[in-house]
């Protein structure tokens, strides 16, 4: 599949219509490789009247037929077998379900020049070694979540010269352990190499607050950076205003607000999406999206508010190309953003909740952990 | 958290305390047997101090959205669970009845264990309720996703009554603790499940043979058309049922049968009926419920094409609705969410469809003329279903009603024969 690494390692990771061609053809590909490979996936085309040859400008890329997130919980669709795939990576599965999505060799070789293109983009990478605190989940080989290798991945960015985990393995189950991390910022405050602190957004706030409670702060050293990944999870009832959260990231860990890195993705759309200087996601070549109406599932125009559809030809392992999330959203023009990168920046506002939902009529195995193991 | 013996703890104490659990529960059982009484004027006394409390109180601001304080409180009133006794047990339901010979006592099973699930709040306090009238010590394991309610109401209820304290012991056991689940089956007289087939099968499994399953499974619940006594009321109250409840109860409407063989009826009824479903969604609480309604109907739809029983049906999308007219007859589940099955099923093959779903049917809203109500009635009721309704009454509940064709307490009671000296 050359014209997905043709566009992946593309230069100019925010130039839009200068890559829509290769765009296209790159989603052209990967549907036609889908259709190929994968019979559910072929049916789906089908049954609504789809071919890769309709796809031939920009707009008719919301006429690939969209697979909701919920879908993949349900069924795992696969457009090769198990050994040709790199891994098998499942979702947080926040409410207990969660989805199985394959990642092909050729989509791992498509990432890197995308992470690290926007790695230096966004002042992520850094031949300083630092000192990383990972405010999420130790890696175990339990553990399948894409989020968890994710953000021991991202602990790459520099040297990494330690690691300290807020969530520690513990006889076989995890172990919440905030004061250790606290423990541990404090040693690092005096430490001649910066600190880089990636986490859930939920646990920074939550590690925040129980230093303000017990009078804590501390002022890390120059250079120190803040990665955060992986959304509010369960926590959402909690979410904090952004720049409260940056202003106690400031008073308390002397971190100032531009060395603070957002990252939004999901298993089944793996983009590297990265805040800009303004904090706002724009859009990188290797993606687009739709913003669909929630009632009828037609494509919105700029600005209106709807469910947030991922398009990406990344993937080859599952029939990732057009994903329905169950997020509510917006797009802004670039220029509005004023950060100087020109394409539309997206804005989440929040779940309709089709993850909790847990019905009499339907089912719940979970009630009795099974179903968890992958 | 743990909830033993009154107390709140936290979950590093598990191991300790399940390891103190089975002969803490051989002294208790030692005793003389909770009694209903001591139950009854506890579960009084809380409801009439929530009542003047109001919605200040504690307990009210942990309910979930959507459900009042004002609802739960006349289940808790004396009265409502003395008539509760009464229907399912009969009157004065522990006295000994003399025999030629013996005597029958009645008595608790002894340790119930109940699996509760996450779909209804409250649900788990009902069942140790259902438990604790009986007599019985209860062990609970709090659904995934239970803020706190249930452990709540425990404190309160034995903070009322410190005789209680002795029988509820509720747990909060993460997912994949099946020893902890195993050890406390172990444990039972009665495991208690509520949920689906996984959920009845995995108990199953956990389930000693000294221990008797009480199994509240899923249920599936439909309407049948067959004439109208006033069509738009009754479309309408149909369609508010489905709005309301998003079908997500066992009780709601997830395929609508129509009396006929022609299709062109059955499309005829999905064109008729999509405004009356739409004008009910667009009343639904929350701004997501659209969303939610297309989310789950694409879905739906993808998985039966990836299945491939896509072939010969019809949609209907509404807004924030869909109809779906099927060429089977099966009783099946809806995609949920305000989208319903449309099926054709004549009354000549009414019984042998609904037989293959034996065990899972639970209410009929029935629709029909007047002079067919009492044949479809018995029909509908010799097929299996437990409830026949209404259009609109689907999930309300009836004083005096049974639980799934049963009256739960019976099955929570055992009976000692004693020969007399």
């Amino acid at each position: 599949m050359l014209s997905r690494q043709r566009l992946f390692w593309h230069l100019r990771p925010y130039d839009l219509p200068g890559s829509d061609r290769i765009f296209l053809q790159a989603c052209r590909d990967n549907c036609a490789y889908h259709i190929r490979r994968c019979p559910g996936y072929a049916a789906i085309c089908e049954h609504l009247g789809f071919s890769p040859g309709q796809l031939q400008t920009i707009e008719d890329l919301a006429k690939i037929p969209t697979i909701p997130t919920l879908f993949f919980k349900r069924k795992a669709l696969f457009s090769m077998p198990r050994w040709r795939m790199a891994m098998k990576v499942t979702s947080s599965g926040t409410s207990g379900r969660y989805s199985q999505i394959g990642f092909d060799w050729g989509s791992i070789l498509a990432e890197v020049p995308m992470v690290v293109g926007l790695g230096f983009r966004h002042h992520l990478v850094s031949a300083k070694p630092a000192h990383c605190i990972v405010l999420g989940y130790e890696p175990h080989r339990s553990n399948h979540t894409g989020v968890t290798r994710t953000m021991f991945g991202l602990t790459h960015f520099s040297p990494p010269l330690s690691r300290t985990y807020a969530l520690r393995m513990v006889d076989g189950a995890y172990v919440p352990d905030l004061s250790h991390v606290v423990e541990t910022l404090e040693k690092l405050e005096r430490s001649h190499f910066p600190t880089r602190i990636v986490g859930f957004p939920s646990y920074l706030w939550f590690g925040l607050q129980q230093m303000v409670e017990l009078g804590l702060r501390v002022k890390l050293p120059k250079g120190s950076r803040i990665i955060l990944a992986g959304g509010w999870k369960q926590h959402s009832a909690q979410e904090v205003d952004k720049s409260t959260l940056y202003a106690l990231v400031e008073r308390t860990l002397g971190i100032p607000e531009e060395n603070i890195n957002e990252l939004f993705g999901a298993v089944e759309h793996p983009i590297f999406y990265n805040t800009c200087e303004r904090h706002h996601f724009h859009v990188p070549i290797y993606g687009r999206i739709i913003i669909r109406d929630p009632e009828t599932l037609e494509p919105l125009p700029v600005g209106r508010v709807g469910l947030v559809d991922l398009i990406s030809p990344l993937m080859t392992a599952t029939p990732t190309l057009s994903v329905m999330t169950d997020d509510l959203g917006y797009l802004t023009p670039g220029e509005d953003c004023g950060c100087g990168i020109r394409s539309p920046y997206l804005t989440i506002l929040g779940r309709v909740g089709m993850g909790d939902i847990q019905t009499c009529a339907a089912g719940a195995a979970e009630l009795l952990g099974k179903g968890e193991a992958f | 958290m743990i909830f033993t013996d009154g107390k709140l703890l936290p979950d590093p104490e598990r191991r300790a305390v399940l390891d103190g659990l089975g002969p803490r529960l051989d002294a208790i059982r030692t005793a003389p047997p909770l009694r209903a009484e001591t139950v009854i004027g506890a579960v009084d006394a809380l409801g009439k101090r929530l009542e003047a409390e109001g919605p200040g109180s504690l307990l009210s601001r942990a309910l979930p959205a959507g459900m009042m304080l004002g609802e739960l409180l006349p289940l808790l009133r004396r009265e409502a669970l003395e008539a509760k006794l009464s229907t399912e047990l009969g009157p004065d339901p522990f006295a000994p009845r003399s025999f030629s010979q013996t005597t029958a006592h009645v008595l608790p099973l002894g340790v119930l264990f109940h699996i509760a699930p996450g779909n209804m709040p409250g649900l788990p306090v009902y069942t140790v309720l259902e438990g604790l009238l009986t007599g019985n010590i209860n062990l609970l394991k709090l659904p995934h996703g239970d803020k706190g309610l249930s452990l709540m109401a425990f404190k309160l209820l034995v903070e009322q009554e410190p005789l209680l304290a002795p029988y509820i012991h509720a747990f909060d056991l993460p997912s994949g603790q099946t020893g902890d689940m195993k050890i406390l089956a172990d444990l039972a007289d009665g495991l208690v499940t509520w949920g689906g087939d996984g959920a009845i099968q995995a108990a199953r499994t956990l389930a000693g043979p000294g221990c008797k399953l009480v199994e509240w499974g899923h249920r599936l619940s439909f309407a049948y058309i067959s004439g109208y006594e006033d069509e738009p009321a009754e479309l309408s109250a149909l369609a508010a049922h489905i709005a309301a409840t998003g079908q997500r109860l066992c009780s709601s409407c997830q395929t609508i049968f129509l009396d006929t063989e022609d299709r062109e009826v059955g499309t005829a009824f999905c064109r008729k009926f999509l405004p009356y479903l739409e004008a009910a969604a667009a009343g639904s609480p929350g701004p997501g419920a659209g969303a939610m309604a297309s989310l789950s109907g694409h879905t739906a739809l993808l998985e039966r094409i990836v299945d491939g029983r896509a072939q010969g049906e019809a949609l209907f999308r509404g807004k924030g609705c869909g109809l779906i007219l099927r060429p089977d007859h099966e009783l099946e589940l809806s995609p949920m969410e305000r989208n319903v099955l449309v099926k054709l099923l004549p009354k000549k093959d009414l019984l042998p469809t609904l037989r293959r779903q034996k065990g899972r049917l639970q209410t009929a809203g029935l629709l029909c003329t007047p002079e067919k109500r009492d044949e479809l009635t018995g029909l509908l009721a010799r097929a299996g279903l437990t409830r026949i309704t209404r259009a609109g009454t689907m999930s309300a509940a009836f004083p005096g009603e049974a639980h799934d064709g049963e009256y739960p307490l019976r099955r929570y009671l055992r009976i000692v024969d004693v020969e007399r000296a």
